[in-house]
């Protein structure tokens, strides 16, 4: 079980690009233990970049990620394994495998990383997929599964072996708003019930405003952070007026 | 601490929350159960050290009396001591024929899902048949989270198997859907062909810049390939008739041979089978990212048609290469056979003579002509297999295979009816 307060990520003088371009230089943040951090932006300032170098996908310039005090971009072998099963990610695409069912995408961090028997490896995954109202698709292909469906079982397969931490790039991206506010409600409350630290990247304000604790804003322009803090309070007090005005046209 | 109400959520989205089953609670503890039960059996569990050494975090006592047993689990259950617990549990419990069970769960500290996954067979008396199962301890927050488990959920799974046809039906499905697609790659081989002949009549229409392009994508860049293969397969027949012609002594036969398999049958067949293989699956491929991206949707609503945009200047590009290919191929294929006639002891203006004694302009034209007819079929069944392109992440490769098995089937196929058609004309 996990404790409560003090930081979970912590993000030092990173500094990512490709290519020998910088995208973001220098940036320095912190994740809070059981808060949901979003990350806001522009088109192309870098923030699904930014998502994808903490979750060691890309190696940074520079700098480090450290995840629960670890560094994942100097990490290897079963150092690296250990830190990656201390977070789970949902993908803009919810990246579900399409030749298996859903219930047989949550099985299968259960079935790679556990001796846990058959019916034990079912009963966390159906557990999983109760968790995300899915119970009853899980004998579903993802394409007979909606876009949101599809979100959710994503969810479900990253939450199945009990990360503290989620990330999700672009959760409501291509949903409905109702659709969308449904899956911010499960976000709230998995963030609520299971103490889990989400780092978010979307584009949908009134996601932002639904569930996020904190967010950043990044700005390509100074290729790093400009404003940072709970989102209804930089709506009105960001120091940047393009700031506000972007929480607020949004929001309104 | 873990606090996860069950959601149910509605097809559109909409949610509500409602409470589970959590496990619920109710045991007076071990020395209660002892006082009730003193008849008991010596203390069974895994209080051994070996598991301690393994480093396993979980630890347990099982009392038994009279047909009931005390389950006492201390430390913690994760998804490394899970396992063994569960393993080693449903061996002490299932044979007992106990009919309660009671669980006290006070000393476990620390519990993820595989473990409350554990603690929630137990209860649902999934290792004790008929026995009645109560458990104690349980923190408020595994008990709630206990709620999400569901065994009516692994039943229906268990119980759930995909219709299935029966063998007559699968066998009269897939014949069915084999004679369709064969209708489908006729219907649209004959409807490339015609926007073909039009394009040739209106040559404006045509987007030449795309067939050059592929013409050297798909022909100049095969030349290495075709090179090599085919100067090979020369080499091969020659050795492989070689011997047989000299037991009949008509060994210098063997260079007539070569020249009228390489132009008749060899030359155009390997030419189209390295165009079905190496552009073929290119064209399906390609044109079948397209579906996925739904770039062929943009082309049905601005009104243009996808044979018309796409497909007729691959088919074009595959016509006109394919007789250039296959000239190639039959002189890479002559090249490859000649140093194995010198060898043999010919010299080279006797094998000349002998090949074009052999060959006639005629058989040349019938080889060009195939050919032809091989880069229609490649190139329209290929772009059919894009265009047909289904769902998911394996489709664009499903579609390539498709399209690399297709056109084979389609060559040999169109092979065998001009052979026959021409064995008759000659006679």
């Amino acid at each position: 079980m996990m404790e409560s307060g003090g930081s979970l990520i912590a993000v030092r003088d990173l500094t990512i690009g490709y290519g020998g371009r910088v995208v973001l230089d220098k940036l320095n943040f912190e994740v809070r233990r059981g808060e949901v951090f979003a990350i806001l932006g522009a088109s192309g300032s870098g923030k699904s970049t930014l998502l994808k170098h903490m979750i060691g996908l890309h190696q940074p310039l520079a700098g480090e990620v450290l995840i629960s005090g670890e560094n994942l971009a100097g990490a290897e072998g079963p150092a690296r394994l250990r830190i990656l099963r201390k977070f789970g990610v949902l993908y803009q695409s919810s990246a579900l495998f399409g030749s298996l069912t859903a219930l047989e995408n949550v099985r299968l961090p259960l079935d790679e990383f556990t001796n846990l028997s058959e019916d034990a490896k079912d009963l966390i995954a159906l557990s999983k997929l109760r968790l995300v109202g899915l119970e009853t698709s899980a004998t579903k292909l993802p394409s007979d599964l909606s876009g949101g469906m599809q979100k959710r079982a994503g969810i479900a397969r990253a939450i199945v072996l009990d990360p503290c931490i989620l990330f999700l790039d672009e959760p409501s991206a291509g949903l409905d708003p109702i659709t969308s506010a449904g899956l911010d409600a499960l976000i709230r409350e998995l963030a609520k019930g299971l103490n889990m630290t989400f780092v978010m990247v979307t584009h949908e304000l009134a996601s932002i405003f639904a569930v996020a604790n904190r967010v950043i804003v990044l700005d390509p322009r100074v290729r790093g952070i400009v404003a940072e803090g709970p989102p209804s309070y930089l709506r009105e007090h960001a120091a940047q007026p393009w700031v506000r005005h972007f929480l607020k046209r949004e929001a309104a | 601490m873990f606090f996860v109400p069950v959601f149910i959520f509605s097809r559109y989205g909409e949610h509500s929350q409602t409470k589970g089953d959590p496990i619920p609670m109710g045991l007076p503890g071990e020395a209660a159960w002892m006082a009730a039960h003193p008849a008991q059996s010596p203390r069974r569990g895994c209080l051994m050290p070996s598991n301690e050494a393994a480093g396993l975090s979980v630890r347990w006592d099982v009392l038994k009396a009279e047909g009931a047993a005390l389950l006492t689990l201390h430390g913690g259950l994760d998804a490394v001591s899970t396992p063994v617990a569960w393993e080693a549990l449903e061996k002490e419990l299932k044979p007992g024929g106990f009919t309660s069970l009671e669980i006290d769960a006070s000393d476990l500290a620390y519990c993820d899902s595989a473990g409350l996954a554990l603690l929630y067979y137990l209860y649902a008396g999934r290792m004790t048949p008929g026995a009645t199962v109560r458990m104690s301890g349980l923190t408020s927050e595994l008990q709630n989270l206990s709620g999400s488990f569901s065994i009516a959920d692994l039943t229906a799974l268990r119980g759930h198997h995909p219709p299935r046809r029966s063998f007559p039906e699968e066998l009269g499905a897939a014949t069915a859907a084999w004679f369709h697609d064969l209708r489908e790659q006729v219907e649209f081989i004959g409807e490339v062909a015609v926007d073909l002949a039009g394009s040739i009549f209106r040559p404006r229409r045509m987007r030449w810049g795309e067939v050059f392009r592929v013409f050297e994508t798909a022909g100049v860049n095969a030349l290495p390939i075709v090179s090599l293969i085919t100067l090979l397969v020369g080499m091969v027949i020659s050795f492989e008739s070689a011997q047989p012609l000299a037991q009949l002594g008509a060994q210098v036969y063997v260079a007539n041979l070569l020249g009228l398999v390489m132009t008749r049958e060899l030359g155009p067949v390997m030419a189209a089978i390295m165009l079905a293989g190496r552009s073929g699956s290119a064209f399906a491929a390609e044109l079948g990212t397209m579906k996925v991206n739904e770039e062929l949707n943009a082309l049905h609503t601005m009104g243009l048609s996808p044979v018309q945009f796409l497909v007729v200047q691959r088919v074009m590009a595959g016509v006109l290469l394919t007789p250039v290919l296959t000239l190639y191929a039959m002189f890479a294929g002559l090249v490859g056979g000649v140093p194995v006639l010198l060898g043999l002891g010919f010299p080279l203006k006797m094998v000349l003579q002998q090949i074009q004694s052999a060959v006639h302009y005629g058989d040349l034209a019938e080889g060009l002509c195939k050919s032809m007819v091989f880069g229609l079929v490649v190139s329209s069944v290929s772009c059919l297999r894009g265009l047909q392109t289904g769902v998911g992440p394996q489709a664009v490769g499903e579609s390539t295979t498709r399209s690399v098995v297709s056109s084979i089937l389609l060559i040999i196929l169109s092979d065998a009816v001009i052979a026959s058609v021409t064995y008759t004309l000659r006679q």
